[in-house]
């Protein structure tokens, strides 16, 4: 298994370790903590999980099992930053909470990639607008909100 | 838009806001007046009569026993139906803000409330009745200096804009608060850095005791809260990370404005410099 980072239809920007991604395909962020971001780097087609793990141990300071390198590919997989998609290993991936307890890893050094939808620009609309109000705003009548709905007690639009 | 065009239409404006050519036709004169005062902060009229986006607005009323609908369009597309003026001239004045917000040329438009304070800019994202407006208020009460009550408007570089319009909160009971730019100090003019975002999402009787999130988490908080995020993602990283980069983000959960202002102001402060 040699993971290649997709590269086309994404922004990338860094941040002290980390990496912001937006998909222009699917409209949606993530970002890959320190080492997730490493392991994203590291996915050139060419390196295997083992070549990754001793990498990553090298970079961190400390031994790194393969695990935790899988455990960052499913999650980059997921957020479908690499290709081809990822044949996990026999006997499944190990948890984030497996992980810390039987490689007695850190937390922090654990990868991580949380990702949001980007909202659309009505989002942005205000409760303040008599009508075409978001979810979750004050109302009093349906036609106040954009989603005609203005249900619940206090009412709000949803 | 041909069949809107054939509409007699009486009087128009045209103007120029954030880098967007807009204009508004009306079919009363004497409602121009009332369009004028419901346009984006800091519009500027325009000669031309060229514009990027055109809306129009018939105003309703009642003719004898004939009560006639108010409607307002951008472009050709219906955003108001409706037999009261204001609702029609709320979803106009909603529907320019946010047309601005999305597509300005060089700037950025986060949902965010915005202070100043020593001279370093406080961001409050959060989407609508997160209870943003509030804070800022106690803010702008405490002595910070007020920027903006809706969006934190960016530029390349990262740095805050003023955008003031009106302070303006809707309770539970759909009244609405409405506080002018003018009452809460001097207008703002300069652009500032962002010395702190707060992510402070209100809760009855919390105390705000915050995290510090990394630049990164402290970004993907800021995507989540920027209009233009899906039309110009590239401009939109830029500036964030900008911004991220010389701000502490902060999260958590916060009681009452009053109470919780201080506190941000306090965190705000410019760090002292440890001499040896």
């Amino acid at each position: 298994m040699k993971p290649r980072a997709r590269v086309d239809d994404l922004v990338v920007e860094e941040l002290e370790g980390e990496t912001l991604v937006y998909d222009l395909q699917r409209d949606k962020a993530h970002c890959l903590n320190r080492t997730a971001a490493r392991v994203w780097a590291y996915c050139d087609g060419r390196t295997s999980v083992a070549q990754m793990a001793a990498r990553l141990g090298r970079e961190l300071g400390q031994p790194i099992d393969a695990e935790v390198v899988w455990l960052a590919l499913r999650q980059l997989d997921r957020a479908r930053l690499i290709r081809p998609p990822l044949a996990a290993p026999e006997g499944g991936v190990m948890s984030r909470r497996a992980a810390v307890r039987r490689l007695g890893l850190a937390a922090a050094l654990l990868p991580v990639v949380l990702s949001i939808v980007a909202p659309e620009a009505v989002e942005g609309a205000s409760c303040n607008a008599l009508v075409g109000r978001p979810n979750g705003c004050p109302c009093t009548l349906a036609t106040q909100c954009a989603s005609l709905r203005c249900i619940g007690n206090p009412k709000r639009c949803a | 838009m041909a069949a809107l065009d054939r509409l007699g239409w009486a009087a128009g404006l045209a103007f120029e806001s954030y880098g967007l050519r807009l204009g508004v036709r009306v079919d009363r004169p004497d409602v121009l007046e009332r369009v004028a005062g419901i346009l984006p902060p800091g519009w500027r009229s325009r000669r031309s009569p060229v514009v990027d986006q055109l809306y129009s607005f018939v105003a309703g009323g009642a003719e004898g026993r004939m009560r006639r609908f108010s409607l307002a369009y951008a472009g050709s597309t219906r955003i108001a139906r409706t037999p009261e003026m204001e609702e029609a001239l709320g979803a106009l004045a909603s529907s320019l803000r946010l047309y601005v917000a999305e597509a300005a040329r060089d700037r950025v438009f986060v949902h965010a409330g915005v202070v100043a304070w020593r001279g370093r800019a406080i961001l409050l994202p959060g989407r609508s009745c997160s209870g943003k407006s509030r804070l800022v208020a106690a803010l702008a009460r405490a002595g910070a200096s007020y920027y903006s009550d809706e969006y934190a408007v960016l530029d390349a570089l990262g740095r805050v804009h003023p955008y003031p319009a009106p302070l303006c909160w809707r309770d539970e009971d759909d009244k609405t608060t409405r506080i002018p730019a003018s009452e809460l100090g001097e207008p703002a003019a300069r652009p500032l850095r962002a010395g702190l975002v707060a992510l402070a999402r209100y809760q009855a009787g919390a105390r705000w005791r915050p995290r510090a999130l990394s630049p990164g988490r402290g970004m993907l908080a800021l995507v989540a809260n920027t209009i233009p995020a899906r039309r110009d993602p590239r401009a939109v990283m830029s500036a964030l990370k900008q911004v991220v980069s010389s701000a502490a983000v902060w999260e958590g959960l916060r009681g009452e404005a009053e109470e919780t202002a201080p506190l941000l102001l306090q965190a705000a402060e410019p760090r002292s410099e440890v001499v040896a």
